[in-house]
């Protein structure tokens, strides 16, 4: 059977595509960032929350930590829309297939989101009154997070999958075609399930030096305990990234052996997590760096493996362009604008003189 | 014709859209407006040398964030989830048009989001003057992002010389641009004051209470004041078939245009009698009914801008069904279901008259209609027979312009008659079958099964 693959929009993309999947890659390791904190560290607070019944450490460290997780999430929302502009503007005749044929599951997403965001208001602004369960409320939450995550997963999988589209059509009622849940995707779900609970264990430990002064025993001890969900997550992840790996189709696999980029990229990914791993007990900040630069060869890998998926069907660089340079020229000096703002309220908030009487 | 259609049973995609787009349109004016309010309230408190007063917009602040940074900005995502599932090939050519126009609008929300934080935050670690400073960014970053997507929303009413000249700047600085954006400005300083009125009525110092409620209902009263002329405005910009629609053409489409002018002068006379002349009687349920009538006003007003667009989705380029105006002769002479892709039958099967119709109908229909819910189509053909079915199907545009003419090959459209035909019983004593049949024979099935149904 052919494929039966949307048309693209007769519309020019409005730049070239390198630029495009240049931002499409830039704004997703933002969000991944921001999503990896989220994600693990409402995992790592609902073990906190449960532990903090019984240890006061554990309880003081969800209290402290969970103040960090609204703006987080805020960022999160925000910082994702972009990828997903940029990913319908290149793929988009893919994604809104695959999103619709699971339609009633991705329009939950947005439910999923919005309740699983209250209930981290929720926690963190009832902590005390909430009592012992602060845990339940924690634990919701990540579930919550978690189905996001792994609805994500589906939509996501299943665009690089165009071949299926039209039988997956054929056997279901549109709106409720999840596609096949298949050791692949679980697979991915788990990869990025255990990189954010790492980012997030790294983040802990980065959050815990800010109590260092008021009390330093707390920030010695969550330094600590950062450190061992970054390093048992990122263990595990040498597990789960082969398990992902091969999970791949031999061909795609093939496809990447045989390019340089790509290997460079898992070669160089894999050893920044090494190095990641071996600094974090003695420098948070170098294995900080190493985490990013792994995150990002990671990315741009991810990336590599969706045109290998896509090769046979669809390339964006055969569509037609018509730059609009003009307003892009203006993005671009407003985002330079719009982080030095950013910048200087992040400044003004956290200098040390910044305490009113 | 180019994605699966999803119908959301009883609801019907427009609807799924509506509703969400109208709570996010409720809150997210109150994102811009809200942000005007506390920074200009926390000046007259530091102004007036009140505490009381900057007590009230520090509490106000948090409700403000737990409204506006969880449902604001999430359901404003959940536009952009249902649009795309919804109409995804107008969804992907206003991406296509305005991508960096949306880059822009992210890079306000990133500075919104960052200031709202350190503003909510930032009560006890800033100075005065900084903090106000802070208060005035996140407004400048919401508005903002107000001003670039109001250009694109007015762009699918109004794309004025986009049609012939494809660019960005013509599609942004469309006809309805300014009258609308002064019209949301509007909306955002009366929706400041509903909300205040809300938190205001929970103070409970009484005499800062009576204070803070007078001062909330002047914004409110300030905002509807400006909304009637700046309205006019923007009705004198749109296309002469939408203003008609609106004006008697589509009697549903006028009796809510109407009760969009009802609701706004009730929210006003309110205001002005409730509120602003008498704040000691004034409280939260007071305060919450005005909320309602509010909602109810966005409600049909939203409604009503978007029903005056149709037939298109987006003007004069794109039906509401997501056919290019530019596609429908090359498909009524390929035939709908060869260029449709997500279909089961590829032509008509005179075995099948009205499984083959059914999916006409999903193709070209189902973006509006539902089969028994919002805007039933078994309600709407209820009485007719085949035949009527066909000639309204044969003169759709002409007979009801608020609909686009049928795109397909005449045994398509008689197909969909006789799925039509089939979901009501059969009337009597009327001819049953279309004048011409291009699928004659099966006529006296495809009513005949009919006839069972319920």
């Amino acid at each position: 059977m052919n494929p039966v693959i949307p048309a693209p929009v007769p519309v020019p993309l409005p730049a070239p595509p390198w630029l495009l999947e240049f931002l499409l890659v830039f704004t997703f390791v933002l969000h991944l960032l921001a999503m990896d904190f989220l994600l693990g560290g409402v995992i790592i607070l609902s073990v906190s929350s449960f532990l903090g019944r019984h240890d006061s450490g554990h309880h003081e460290l969800a209290r402290r930590v969970s103040h960090a997780l609204p703006p987080v999430t805020a960022f999160t929302i925000t910082l994702g829309v972009a990828p997903l502009l940029f990913v319908q503007l290149l793929y988009g005749q893919l994604f809104y297939t695959s999103s619709d044929l699971m339609a009633w599951y991705w329009l939950a997403v947005v439910f999923l989101v919005m309740l699983g965001y209250y209930g981290i208001y929720w926690y963190q602004m009832q902590h005390d009154e909430l009592g012992t369960r602060a845990a339940w409320v924690m634990l919701s939450t990540a579930i919550l997070f978690m189905l996001v995550a792994f609805i994500f997963t589906q939509n996501i999988t299943t665009m690089l999958h165009p071949q299926d589209f039209y039988r997956l059509f054929l056997n279901g009622q549109v709106g409720t075609i999840l596609g096949s849940v298949t050791s692949l995707n679980i697979a991915r779900l788990a990869h990025f399930v255990v990189a954010a609970a790492a980012l997030a264990g790294l983040g802990i430990a980065l959050l815990s030096a800010r109590w260092r002064t008021e009390s330093p025993e707390l920030a010695r001890w969550g330094r600590r305990y950062g450190v061992t969900w970054f390093m048992g997550a990122t263990l595990v992840q040498f597990l789960v990234g082969l398990w992902f790996l091969f999970s791949l189709p031999v061909e795609i696999r093939q496809s990447l052996v045989g390019d340089k980029l790509a290997v460079g990229l898992l070669v160089s990914g894999i050893f920044l997590a090494l190095l990641g791993l071996l600094m974090a007990p003695r420098s948070l900040l170098a294995a900080s760096v190493a985490m990013l630069g792994a995150v990002s060869a990671m990315a741009v890998l991810r990336h590599l493996v969706r045109v290998a998926y896509l090769r046979p069907y669809f390339d964006p660089h055969s569509l037609a362009v018509r730059g609009q340079w003009v307003v892009f020229s203006i993005f671009v000096v407003l985002l330079l604008a719009g982080l030095a703002t950013v910048g200087w309220m992040l400044y003004v908030f956290y200098r040390p003189a910044a305490r009113r009487a | 014709m180019n994605y699966p259609v999803w119908e959301p049973f009883m609801l019907g995609g427009g609807l799924v859209i509506g509703i969400i787009a109208i709570l996010h349109v409720f809150v997210s004016h109150f994102a811009v407006g809200g942000g005007l309010f506390l920074p200009l309230t926390e000046r007259k408190a530091y102004r007036e040398n009140n505490p009381a007063l900057l007590e009230y917009v520090k509490s106000h602040s948090k409700f403000f964030v737990l409204v506006v940074l969880v449902f604001g900005a999430v359901s404003g995502v959940g536009i952009w989830w249902s649009i795309a599932l919804v109409n995804p090939e107008a969804t992907a050519t206003l991406i296509h048009v305005f991508v960096w126009g949306w880059a822009i609008e992210w890079v306000f929300f990133i500075v919104e989001i960052a200031a709202a934080f350190i503003y909510y935050y930032g009560w006890d670690r800033l100075d005065p003057k900084t903090h106000l400073l802070v208060g005035w960014i996140y407004f400048g970053a919401a508005w903002a992002s107000l001003l670039v997507i109001n250009g694109i929303l007015t762009f699918m009413l109004t794309p004025g010389r986009w049609i012939k000249t494809q660019t960005f700047a013509s599609a942004y600085f469309n006809p309805g641009m300014l009258p609308s954006l002064v019209v949301r400005t509007a909306v955002c300083i009366a929706l400041a004051g509903v909300y205040a009125l809300i938190t205001s009525s929970a103070v409970a110092d009484v005499a800062l209470r009576n204070q803070v409620i007078a001062y909330a209902a002047k914004w409110l009263l300030a905002g509807t004041l400006i909304i009637p002329f700046a309205g006019i405005w923007y009705i004198s910009t749109i296309p002469a078939l939408a203003r008609e629609i609106s004006m008697g053409g589509a009697p549903a489409v006028t009796i809510f245009a109407g009760l969009s002018i009802f609701f706004s002068a009730l929210v006003m006379a309110f205001t002005y009698f409730g509120p602003h002349q008498r704040p000691r009687h004034f409280n939260m349920v007071f305060a919450f009914l005005l909320a309602v009538l509010a909602l109810s006003t966005t409600a049909v007003t939203e409604w009503v801008r978007e029903a005056v667009r149709k037939p298109y989705i987006i003007y004069g380029y794109m039906y509401s069904n997501g056919i290019r105006v530019s596609d429908v002769e090359r498909t009524r002479e390929v035939g709908l279901l060869k260029s449709a892709r997500w279909v089961r039958h590829h032509e008509v099967d005179p075995q099948a008259l009205e499984r083959t119709g059914e999916e006409v109908y999903r193709v070209q229909c189902a973006s509006c209609h539902t089969v028994d819910g919002y805007n039933s189509i078994r309600f709407a053909v209820k009485g007719w027979s085949w035949a009527m079915i066909d000639y309204q199907l044969a003169h759709l545009s002409s007979l009801k312009g608020f609909m686009p003419g049928f795109v397909g090959t005449d045994a398509e459209r008689q197909a969909l008659g006789a799925w039509l035909a089939s979901l009501n019983p059969v009337p009597t004593n009327i001819a049953i079958e279309p004048a011409s049949s291009a699928v004659r024979g099966q006529a006296t099935d495809a009513t005949g099964e009919g006839a069972s149904q319920p």
